[in-house]
């Protein structure tokens, strides 16, 4: 009777396993070919919050000075002048997180299962705010460039995936000068100063990737070509 | 008898003039005496004169010591340091404003360069109004150091251009282009000054010492680019707006009658930091950086897009390059 | 011990003169009066006063300061050939030269002083106390020839007079190297104010190797055509004896200095206007205007038609020997390079602006009226000289000291009652 037990333990034990393990598998990327470091714990992108992600150098791409272009993330530090204003040292580029941005991250709050809602299911409001100007100049649909097996990924033509904070790797498919030029430092902006870590913006901080051109806007005053007289008689 | 001293007098065959007519010594000391009366009196009556505060006494002292102060490159770390207490001090009791004078000197191993994006730069001119505020530029002059240059696609002939725009930009078939100071490498303003109050600092800016520089004008004449600007009138800044991190030899308050000119917001630069016009630049046309360190972007910009500058057949060898994308 | 009397004789003759006399400097004094007024307005409100930019940074006080330098350094002119060529002719008219020169000087430095935007600032100029950029700076160079030029303009008159009037004639190997030495700095000094402008590329307007020459040519018709002008005044109203030579020299010379003035001014419409270039753009402005903007055009046309048409008189042999000819053609070449030099050189430099802007300018009246006083306290200085040494040279006043007589200069104690009668004693009831 005991020894029934004892062999019956370990095997139920087993099989309950195999059963969270192919639901646990549900929920891994189907792609075993990811570069991108997997976020581990989401609330470490709590602003306010520093943290150093690793990553991979980025191959193919040269940093300014010839240096290999190296991506860690940082998130945004809400105490600064600008939002998007945080820094400090070390020897890398930095990009700055995307993610804490986006109102209606993470896609799992309304994505079920982590899958693309398909048309008769959507929900009326959302993304209404989303006008896609860009995918109709280029012809792409939303799967284009959503994986649509999991919403939180960016598809790369590669079959590859990239986070959120990794869309420089999309945009960069196309628009491969101006990430180069990025990359090198002709493109986009530094956030910290000129001296000691190079800190940047990612693609979506200046350019909606659904509307990318800058608004045409009213400048601020021209100057006065006559001089301008103070109280002089 | 007294006959022959005795004063001549007037006759009426006389063709000497009112002028030449003599009186004698006594006349003409009380003639004097009525006069000077006469004249403080009015003096007086149009200049009230109060007895002098202490703060009015301790300003008289100060400007006193700022006057006969030497050109800043002549001067001690104690002698710059006391003159940055004074400029502190004065700017205290006569505006009110609590500022921080920095005399940083430039950092080794650094000289700076700038380049300019014309196919990014969408004139909104962010830049214009972030280094007014930066500099504490004059309000009421509307001093600005950046000029943003609106042109027509096709040539870049700054004859043409406008800089007045003040329309919806980016305009239709047009393209826009900023100037400032270029801190050349050989600035013709530096070799004109008489007195020496313009010089470069070896990280490549061109600074001016307000206190020394004498208004003559003849940089202004001498800059092919427009950079520099007079104080035609005493410059005014309201108070809540004065930008109290300052340096001596760049957004310091100015006084009437002396030049001053963009330095690459030196304030910020030797303390690591972007200019403000950098900063604020939306587009990121603008890129600032170390040319001295081959892993600065500035570097990368000259080393891997095609550059130009202004006027480079006068061999002024500016540090500002424009490129596309 | 002849100093004394020396400087009180010399304040005699200045204050002393008739009603004409008295109502000129009257004159003056009100509008140098009218012209620190107008100065202590800059002084209070800062230059914005004027109507200078930051566009058009120098105006009309700089447009006056280059013709002066160029009226000084033509006093000089008559120099060489007096003093180191012997040329009678010229002996008598050389001293009223050097008034020229040196009330021309007075006023350059007063059109610098109230240009100048820091003018308690200036003795960061003096080296030792201050710092002079010399001689690197352009303008560090001319404040060291244009005071030593009113240093050098002052001293040897002052030994000639002096001389005379404590009746040692002045001793010619003593002041002849001094001569040489203020001929060629004479020259120095327009040349260094020309290169001043021809040294700066970012004015292409300025930066021609002609500007030097042409500056010289100019200064050399305007100034022997201001001395002839004073020199027959004084020939109408006092008894200084003036040959004719002396006229006829300096108009000849007058004449073939407008000439090459002209021939200059044609070399340089030609190389602008053959092949116009972005660097002829601020000569099209000048000449004939540039979008829309031509305020200059009329005065710079009226310029060079005066110009030519005194120099066509001045060519015509027996105009040129007739006084009521050659005053009025001397009068307007004054008047034309004045225009010319001035705000046709000075002010088109800067526009349009190296960034392409079109600012003009306008003279405000507060600098009309600082303009003026300069212009009224240089020409004090020049009368205040001129009756100074007049009568030295006449042999009217002489040194009370002197111990004999000689003949050119007969004692002639100073008199402590005017020159005409005695006023009668008063009648003594005794």
């Amino acid at each position: 009777m005991t020894r029934r037990w004892t062999c019956a333990a370990p095997l139920s034990l087993g099989l309950v396993w195999a059963v969270v393990a192919c639901r646990q598998a549900d929920r891994l990327p189907p792609n075993d070919r990811e570069v991108v470091a997997r976020r581990t714990d989401t609330t470490a992108l709590a602003p306010g919050a520093l943290t150093m992600l690793p990553a991979a150098p980025v191959t193919g791409w040269k940093g300014p000075g010839e240096r290999p272009f190296e991506v860690t993330l940082r998130t945004a530090d809400p105490v600064s002048a600008l939002a998007r204003r945080f820094g400090t040292i070390t020897l890398r580029t930095s990009l700055r997180a995307r993610t804490p941005d986006l109102g209606q991250y993470p896609c799992t709050s309304c994505h079920l299962g982590r899958r693309m809602v398909l048309a008769d299911e959507r929900v009326a409001d959302a993304h209404q705010n989303i006008k896609p100007i860009h995918p109709a100049q280029t012809g792409a649909a939303c799967s284009t460039c959503h994986a649509p097996d999991n919403v939180e990924y960016l598809a790369l033509k590669s079959g590859e995936r990239a986070t959120l904070d990794h869309a420089y790797r999309l945009c960069a498919q196309c628009h491969f000068s101006q990430a180069d030029a990025w990359a090198g430092g002709g493109h986009g902006k530094r956030l910290d100063g000129w001296q000691g870590r190079r800190v940047v913006m990612g693609c979506g901080d200046c350019h909606d990737p659904h509307k990318p051109t800058l608004e045409p806007r009213i400048p601020f005053r021209a100057p006065q070509l006559q001089r301008q007289r103070g109280d002089a008689p | 008898m007294r006959a022959d001293r005795a004063p001549a007098m007037p006759n009426a065959d006389d063709e000497r003039t009112v002028l030449q007519k003599r009186v004698d010594r006594r006349r003409a000391l009380g003639i004097l005496l009525g006069g000077v009366a006469v004249g403080a009196q009015a003096m007086t009556a149009c200049s009230p004169v109060a007895p002098m505060t202490d703060e009015a006494r301790e300003t008289r002292l100060l400007a006193w010591r700022e006057y006969i102060k030497g050109n800043y490159r002549s001067m001690t770390e104690t002698e710059r340091g006391e003159t940055i207490a004074r400029l502190e001090r004065l700017a205290k009791v006569t505006r009110g404003a609590d500022v921080k004078i920095q005399s940083t000197s430039a950092q080794p191993g650094v000289m700076f360069g700038y380049a300019f994006n014309i196919s990014k730069c969408k004139g909104f001119r962010n830049c214009v109004e972030a280094c007014i505020n930066e500099n504490n530029l004059d309000r009421r002059a509307g001093t600005q150091y950046i000029r943003i240059f609106e042109m027509e696609d096709g040539v870049v002939d700054l004859d043409e251009a406008d800089a007045t725009f003040q329309h919806e930009v980016p305009a239709e078939g047009h393209f826009y282009m900023g100037t400032q100071c270029f801190q050349c490498a050989d600035p013709p303003c530096v070799k004109v000054c008489p007195v020496g109050a313009t010089w470069q600092e070896p990280d490549g800016i061109t600074v001016i010492d307000y206190d020394w520089c004498i208004g003559c004008r003849y940089c202004m004449a001498a800059c092919p680019y427009w950079a520099r600007r007079f104080n035609w009138s005493a410059p005014d800044v309201p108070v809540a707006e004065i930008n109290p991190n300052q340096h001596y030899l760049g957004n310091r308050a100015r006084k009437m009658g002396v030049v001053e000119k963009c330095t690459f917001c030196i304030h910020r630069t030797r303390q690591g930091r972007l200019p403000a016009c950098a900063e604020a630049c939306p587009t990121g046309a603008r890129v600032f950086g170390n040319l001295l360190d081959p892993s600065s972007e500035i570097r990368w910009v000259l080393a891997n897009k095609k550059v130009f500058r202004l006027k480079e057949d006068l061999k002024t060898e500016p540090r500002f390059w424009y490129f596309t994308d | 011990m002849h100093l004394k009397p020396f400087v009180l004789s010399a304040l005699r003759s200045a204050t002393t003169g008739g009603r004409r006399y008295h109502v000129w400097m009257g004159s003056l004094t009100l509008i140098m009066l009218a012209g620190a007024y107008a100065y202590s307005l800059q002084l209070r409100y800062g230059l914005g006063v004027t109507g200078m930019s930051d566009h058009v940074s120098w105006g009309l006080y700089i447009s006056n300061f280059t013709f002066l330098v160029g009226m000084a350094a033509a006093a000089m002119m008559l120099v060489l050939p007096a003093y180191i060529l012997h040329d009678v002719d010229f002996g008598r008219a050389v001293l009223m030269a050097e008034a020229v020169a040196v009330a021309a000087i007075v006023m350059c430095l007063g059109f610098v002083v109230v240009d100048i935007g820091n003018p308690l600032g200036s003795w960061h100029l003096i080296p030792g106390v201050g710092y002079l950029n010399w001689p690197r700076s352009l303008l560090a160079w001319d404040v060291v020839v244009l005071n030593g030029y009113l240093v050098i303009n002052l001293a040897i008159p002052f030994y000639i007079l002096y001389g005379r009037f404590r009746g040692r004639p002045p001793e010619k190997r003593r002041y002849l190297i001094w001569m040489y030495i203020a001929v060629m700095w004479a020259v120095s000094i327009h040349l260094v104010t020309a290169f001043l402008l021809a040294g700066l590329p970012a004015r292409p307007f300025w930066n021609t190797a002609l500007l030097g020459p042409r500056f010289l040519a100019s200064a050399f018709t305007a100034g022997p055509a201001f001395v002839i002008l004073l020199l027959w005044f004084i020939k109408q109203t006092t008894k200084y004896e003036i040959a004719d030579g002396a006229f006829a020299k300096l108009a000849l010379i007058t004449t073939v200095t407008a000439q090459i003035n002209l021939i200059m001014l044609g070399s340089e419409l030609f190389y602008k206007f053959y092949s116009p270039t972005h660097h002829g753009i601020n000569a099209r402005y000048l000449f004939f205007g540039l979008d829309g903007h031509h305020a200059l055009v009329p005065w710079i046309w009226t310029a060079i038609a005066v110009n030519a048409i005194a120099t066509v008189v001045l060519m015509i042999h027996p105009l040129r020997h007739d006084p009521r000819w050659l005053m009025p053609a001397c009068a307007a070449l004054f008047i034309g390079i004045w225009v010319e030099k001035g705000m046709g050189l000075v002010i088109p430099g800067f526009i349009p602006s190296p960034l392409g802007e079109i600012v003009e300018y306008t003279p405000t009246v507060v600098e009309l009226g600082v303009t003026a006083g300069v212009w009224a306290l240089g020409l004090f200085v020049l009368t205040v000289l001129v009756r100074v040494a007049l009568p030295i040279e006449l042999g009217e006043v002489r040194s009370p000291y002197i111990e004999k007589a000689t003949p050119s200069a007969p004692i002639v104690r100073p008199r402590s009652t005017p020159p005409l009668r005695q006023p009668t004693p008063p009648v003594r009831t005794r």
